[in-house]
């Protein structure tokens, strides 16, 4: 009874004397430490800002405190319409990535599944893949106009490429051994293309779709600014020709904003759709 | 001369004719992974393949599946040439290929419903072959909810559900630690007695092909080809049930000896 009470003081000694330090390599910290830590950083950046801003270090026409940009947000939503801008950038993101995801998902998968529908495509895609997509914009405009199309087949051209390359490298890293096992089970072609290659692929699918929506914002504000009467890349056009740097900053934020909620979604659905997955 | 007899009189199921495979890396470049194999493997049998890593057994597993061509020679099943994967050959992996995205019922479910067995019939193949595995308290447990040995056992019944002529088993047990993989073995070694099913079995490890095999076949590397047959004359031809068991029975140390002597030759080869 003693020698354990004895022992397990030790022990506490041990515990004790073990020195804790602020950067300590590759451990954990608490979650709440987490939160904290993210925070002041946010906070530290407004307040440094907010501060230039009170003691006129800057020019207040070109650079606006937060607090000037949040009420602008409110000036947008309930005089400008700005719910409109959003709707119809938020409807040319959905369409042209769905329209995007529609073509290279299905030939991903074969390109990498299938040697000589690789060796067919691959040199391509690839090609298309190394011109920037803003280089078609004057052709665009020729051949469809200022209208919706032109935007759609921007952003289109922004993404698919990539998407295709993505997804094909992420069948071709498929263990070889999943298509074996369906093989040797008696499986043909059909059936190990449906019930082993698309459901193992389903959750790269899904985070190869993530990485490249995000790039479709990047062309968004581009096919916007470019020429376009409505959209939020066309708002902050017309804040620019007035001088509103508010609300073009309120237009950073909420293409900001839109991609981190599109980003949260997706991972959310990931981990919804394949619970049999090992964390990410 | 008296032990072809006997083997003559056994009915072979599958066989290999100056199997060879040669691999093309580059343009200009072949290797040589298996030269000239020939081999029979017997109705009921189990044959190990045992030699030392990349001397081609699993190349030579592989061609039996019907998974690689061979690049000369013949093999065929039950008389018949092997020209692609069929189940009546069912394979076990050394990485774990149990499906992540189904459960260990529905993967050991899977091959039947690719042969559309009657929804019956499939739950009492996939019944038998969970309790089998020791597997019940798992069935509706995915993949990722169990230890390396337990995603064996799934692929073991996944194959076994399926009803297989002959299992080819590659290294199954390769990746597991020496206690599972010591009790996978007996457990094995079970359900084989049971089952009367006929195997080969790949191992680089000479205690589990002494466990387990009836006959040995050691494949030497640089090509890969077959070294040595070693009948288990042992064993009195039953199989022994326990580790313990096989430890204490005459003759063992002996071809354990002779064994690790041609490992540690091949080992040498490659250090000149
Ligand atoms: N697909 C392949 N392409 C080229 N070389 C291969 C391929 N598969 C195996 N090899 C080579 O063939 C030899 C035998 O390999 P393998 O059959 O895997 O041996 P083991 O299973 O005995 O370790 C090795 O040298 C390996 O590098
Ligand atoms: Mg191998």
């Amino acid at each position: 009874m003693s020698e354990y009470s004895l022992s397990s003081t030790q022990r506490e000694e041990r515990t004790v004397r073990r020195k804790s330090r602020l950067f300590e390599f590759n451990q954990s910290i608490p979650f709440g430490s987490v939160l904290r830590l993210g925070f002041t950083a946010w906070f530290i950046f407004f307040g440094i800002w907010e501060l230039a801003v009170l003691l006129k270090l800057t020019n207040a026409v070109l650079l606006p405190g937060p607090f000037t940009v949040l009420t602008s947000f409110v000036e947008l939503f309930t005089a400008k319409n700005y719910l409109y801008d959003v709707g119809m950038s938020l409807f040319r993101i959905v369409v042209s990535f769905t329209l995007a995801c529609m073509l290279a998902i299905p030939l991903g998968i074969l390109m990498g599944t299938f040697r000589r529908v690789e060796a067919f495509f691959n040199p391509l895609v690839s090609a298309f893949r190394y011109l920037p997509a803003p280089s078609f914009i004057p052709l665009l405009l020729m051949w469809l106009g200022a209208g919706e199309a032109q935007k759609l087949a921007l952003l289109f051209l922004g993404v698919v490429w990539f998407l295709i390359t993505l997804i094909m490298d992420y069948a071709k890293s498929l263990p070889a051994d999943f298509v074996n096992s369906a093989l040797t089970l008696g499986g043909n072609r059909r059936q190990v293309l449906w019930t082993v290659v698309v459901p193992a692929m389903l959750p790269d699918i899904l985070t190869a779709m993530r990485q490249m929506l995000a790039v479709s914002w990047t062309y968004l504000v581009i096919a916007e600014i470019v020429a376009a009467s409505s959209g939020i890349g066309a708002m902050m056009m017309r804040a620019k020709r007035f001088v509103h740097i508010d609300e073009i900053m309120a237009g950073i934020i909420t293409i900001g904003l839109l991609g981190l909620v599109f980003d949260i979604l997706l991972r959310r659905l990931r981990r919804m759709l394949f619970p049999y997955l090992d964390s990410e | 001369m008296s032990t072809r007899r006997s083997e003559a009189q056994r009915r072979s199921k599958l066989v290999l004719e100056h199997v060879s495979k040669e691999y093309q890396l580059k343009r200009n470049e072949t290797l040589l992974a298996v030269s000239d194999v020939s081999l029979e493997v017997f109705d009921n049998e189990v044959c190990v393949l045992l030699g030392p890593s990349g001397c081609g057994k699993t190349t030579v597993l592989h061609m039996m599946a019907g998974l690689v061509d061979p690049t000369t020679g013949l093999l065929s099943f039950n008389d018949k040439e092997i020209v692609g994967p069929s189940r009546e050959r069912g394979m076990v992996f050394q990485s774990y290929t149990s499906f992540p995205w189904l459960t260990v019922e529905e993967n050991v479910e899977y091959g039947l419903r690719l042969n559309k067995v009657p929804e019956k019939e499939r739950r009492e193949r996939v019944d038998f072959f969970i309790n089998k595995v020791k597997l019940a308290r798992f069935r509706k447990a995915y993949p990722k909810h169990l230890s390396g040995g337990m995603k064996q056992r799934v692929a073991i019944a996944r194959m076994l559900a399926n009803s297989p002529e002959i299992s080819l088993m590659d290294e199954p047990f390769g990746a597991l630690d020496a206690e599972t993989r010591w009790h996978m073995q007996e457990l094995l070694l079970d359900i084989i007695d049971e089952t009367q099913m006929t195997v080969v079995l790949v191992t680089h490890d000479i205690s589990e092909a002494l466990f387990l095999a009836d006959r040995i076949v050691f494949l030497s590397r640089h090509p890969g080809r077959i070294r040595e047959i070693l009948s288990m004359e042992f064993k009195a031809g039953r199989r022994i049930p326990s580790k313990e068991e096989l430890l204490e029975t005459p003759g063992y140390l002996e071809i354990e000896r002779k064994i690790l002597h041609m490992m540690r030759e091949e080992a040498s080869d490659v250090e000149q």
